[in-house]
């Protein structure tokens, strides 16, 4: 009898703090409702991307040698470079040059290893179109440089939350000469100059 | 004719035709399926005859016993035991029905006979529907005590029965036996139960352990 | 007490002084108040969407809808015009009568319940003597209709939530009938009227929920297990069941559902509001504060204030309860079948039995405070 006495104690208890558990996880909920919405207004608002931001390739058809290199450090060896070898000057001449963004992983290597710079990143983000072959730029489309979120008027340029000041979480309403938290690039070299 | 009395009359034609229309549907469709529905109309009208007969909580303990308990019961059964079967043609087949209309036939006349025959002394004076509840009460536990009292026992024997063939005290010796440990191939071992009095200590070892985590 | 308005007397008063004659005055007025409920169920499940979409997105530190409308308060609208406009599909090899009549069979014992809510004590469609019985026998029809259009979907995920629905609402209606009779045993009436009436008199101390704490815990959870809210909700499952028995199902015909779940949710927000949180009390009575202001308990204004203040402590008391869903909705995980079935019958069932024994034997004890 005192043993199941003891059991059914045992079991109070046990719902008691169940019952507090989720009273404790209720009060957390309840802190997060008083908490300001993080959300981004996408088409109003735009996050501004980092200085290392690995966004769509843009190419540059001029400086193009034709070598090939990216070809070979793709992954995929996704890009694709038409070329005919001009015996007269002895240079291989460059016809077309794509890329499909519908399949590239937007790793790097062929920014990193191109020989004239010829390549680069841009902070171009949003590459929707209706249908997927559209995604397959070619060198006119590789050449456009995109709009620049801050120089856009329909936009409002939000900072990520790395470029914020120390302790703030929202990047509304912030004044417009906020120092972000840390050191600046230029800053980190001047100390290190000292 | 009155408004009310005119409501009365309309009611009660939907509900006979909604209740003898169901019923034959109970009996006559092949889908087992349907047949169980069409019991929960008969229901539902048979409680609905009771609410004209101001016998409003009899109508909804039927509503809740027979459509929300026994007929969800029988829905479950059919739902969960539904294998499929290809019956092969009976020679004779016509018997069984034709011995069935014959014995429900004779039902029939006998209960309408014992309708017919019986001097109904129903007083008609109308029971104010806000007392329903405590003259079933006073008649429970006055006249009606022995039946009432019979058909509790009946259900705690129906209650005892269903926690006995639940619980299984008696486990087939193989999975005790330590040597026959193997189990047959996509089975869940079937853990033993763990009696009241062996197991407040163990839950207790466990509280241990929580606390000098 | 204030007898309160007379809606109906002075309704069908009025018609009589127009020259109709008794009876056909009677059968104008009868309609008025389902329809009036009708339409206040109705938005209050537009209202319920809203909020549900505005607190969950709070939760989640997201704006939630805010272009339809003032705060998004449109878009439960636009949800509705978009189910009406909507392909109604009825599967292939499925049982278009079964599928058909599955969600009409759920959605209509939802509304037939709203006949037992009151707003005020002469403001309810119908001073039902089997009251809450009433209610707890009509919510007992809706897995019929869960199991018929989970059977006539032609799916087995529909089949399975439809067989798991019916599983979970016979289980939680036991302790929910119990934790009810407990109220009913003090208040000696099913008549949710006469059960506010009860708790009356000591503005927020009358209140059933000091006097029933464990039962109100069980009436609640009961009835968050009834209306599939997210830590019971397995019966539509996403992750496992895709749907449950909803799976198959478009436009006007989901529409019944989702409209069901949320007036089944306002609805039993509303009777923990009768059962355990005084109904239209407020929680400061209102004749005290009329003597402390100095005006006549019988000057019609009050009376008037007193009414609209009646329904407005329900519908409050009601949304708090509903926000208290919504906000347990992000803080509790679902629950698997077993752990469901286990608290229904292990834990709320036996501890529900003890909370009737104990209520018994206080009223018993102390007649005064609990209703002897």
């Amino acid at each position: 009898m005192l043993k199941f006495l003891k059991q059914v104690g045992d079991y109070a208890k046990e719902a008691v703090q169940a019952g507090r558990y989720i009273g404790q996880g209720l009060s957390v909920t309840f802190d997060h409702m008083q908490r300001r919405p993080v959300t981004v207004q996408y088409p109003y608002e735009k996050l501004i991307p980092s200085e290392r931001f690995r966004g769509r390739i843009h190419f540059e058809f001029d400086k193009c040698i034709s070598c090939e290199v990216c070809v070979r450090v793709c992954p995929i060896n996704l890009p694709v470079v038409d070329w005919e070898f001009d015996k007269a000057s002895k240079k291989k001449n460059l016809k077309h040059y794509s890329i499909d963004f519908g399949v590239c992983i937007f790793c790097g290597n062929c920014v990193e290893y191109c020989p004239t710079n010829c390549l680069s990143m841009t902070e171009e983000y949003d590459l929707c179109t209706y249908d997927r072959h559209q995604l397959n730029y070619d060198n006119v489309a590789l050449g456009r440089l995109p709009y620049k979120v801050t120089d856009d008027p329909m936009v409002t340029p939000l900072r990520e939350l790395v470029y914020l000041p120390k302790g703030v979480t929202s990047p509304h309403d912030l004044p417009a000469n906020t120092r972000g938290a840390g050191l600046h690039p230029e800053e980190l070299v001047e100390q290190q100059e000292k | 004719m009155n408004l009310a009395e005119g409501v009365q009359l309309v009611s009660f034609a939907i509900l006979a035709v909604m209740m003898i229309g169901s019923a034959l549907g109970v009996v006559l469709f092949s889908n087992i399926v349907y047949s169980a529905f069409l019991l929960a109309g008969v229901f539902v009208s048979i409680s609905g005859i009771y609410l004209l007969l101001n016998a409003d909580f009899v109508a909804t303990a039927q509503i809740l016993i027979y459509v929300g308990a026994v007929n969800v019961l029988i829905l479950f059964a059919i739902m969960l035991v539904n294998k499929r079967e290809d019956f092969k043609p009976l020679p004779n087949a016509w018997v069984r029905p034709t011995m069935t209309a014959i014995v429900s036939a004779g039902l029939f006349v006998l209960l309408s006979t014992m309708v017919l025959v019986t001097p109904w002394a129903y007083s008609t004076e109308s029971v104010s529907s806000d007392t329903t509840i405590v003259l079933i009460g006073q008649h429970f536990f006055s006249d009606f005590l022995l039946p009432f009292e019979l058909a509790s026992v009946l259900l705690l024997m129906a209650m005892v029965g269903a926690i006995i063939l639940a619980r299984r005290e008696f486990l087939p010796d193989q999975v005790i036996t330590p040597d026959k440990q193997q189990q047959p191939v996509l089975t869940l071992p079937e853990r033993p139960r763990e009696l009241v009095g062996i197991s407040s200590d163990k839950t207790s070892n466990l509280d241990d352990s929580r606390r000098s985590e | 007490m204030t007898t309160g308005i007379d809606l109906q007397g002075s309704f069908i008063k009025s018609l009589i002084d127009l020259g109709l004659p008794a009876g056909a005055a009677k059968a104008v007025w009868m309609p008025v108040p389902m329809v009036l409920m009708l339409i206040g169920a109705t938005v209050g499940v537009l209202v319920t969407i809203w909020q549900e979409r505005k607190i969950s997105a709070a939760a989640q530190q997201r704006i939630g809808p805010e272009f339809m409308g003032p705060f998004g308060l449109l878009s439960p609208v636009a949800d509705g015009i978009k189910f009406v406009f909507k392909e109604d599909i009825i599967p292939a090899k499925s049982d278009p009568w079964l599928f058909t009549l599955g969600p009409i069979i759920v959605v209509l014992p939802v509304f037939l319940s709203y006949l037992i809510v009151p707003f005020g004590e002469n403001l309810a469609v119908t001073n039902v003597a089997t009251g809450v019985f009433l209610w707890i026998a009509l919510s007992s029809v809706q897995p019929i209709g869960l199991l018929m259009s989970g059977y006539a979907s032609n799916n087995k995920y529909s089949l399975l939530g439809g067989l798991r629905a019916a599983a979970q609402s016979i289980s939680y209606e036991i302790p929910l009938a119990l934790a009810v009779l407990a109220v009913v045993m003090m208040s000696n009436s099913l008549s949710s009227i006469d059960i506010v009436e009860q708790q009356s008199g000591y503005g927020i101390f009358g209140w059933n929920v000091w006097r029933q704490p464990i039962g109100f815990l069980i009436f609640w959870i009961s009835a968050l297990a009834e209306c599939e809210r997210m830590p019971f909700d397995l019966p539509e499952a996403e992750e496992e069941l895709v749907a449950g028995y909803q799976t198959e199902y478009s436009g006007m015909k989901f529409a019944l559902y989702y409209v069901a779940s949320y007036v089944n949710l306002v609805l039993s927000a509303l009777l923990v509001t009768v059962l355990y949180l005084g109904g239209w009390e407020s929680p400061i009575p209102i004749e005290l504060l009329a003597g402390w202001l100095g005006i006549s308990e019988t000057s019609p204004w009050l009376e008037i204030a007193d009414a609209s203040l009646g329904i407005t402590m329900t519908v409050l008391k009601a949304y708090f309860l509903v926000f208290t869903a919504i906000l347990l909705r992000w803080t509790v995980p679902r629950v698997r079948i077993d752990q469901l079935l286990d608290l229904g019958w292990k834990f709320l069932l036996p501890v529900s039995l003890a909370n009737l024994l104990l209520t018994a034997a206080l009223k018993l004890a102390f007649p005064a405070a609990f209703g002897g």
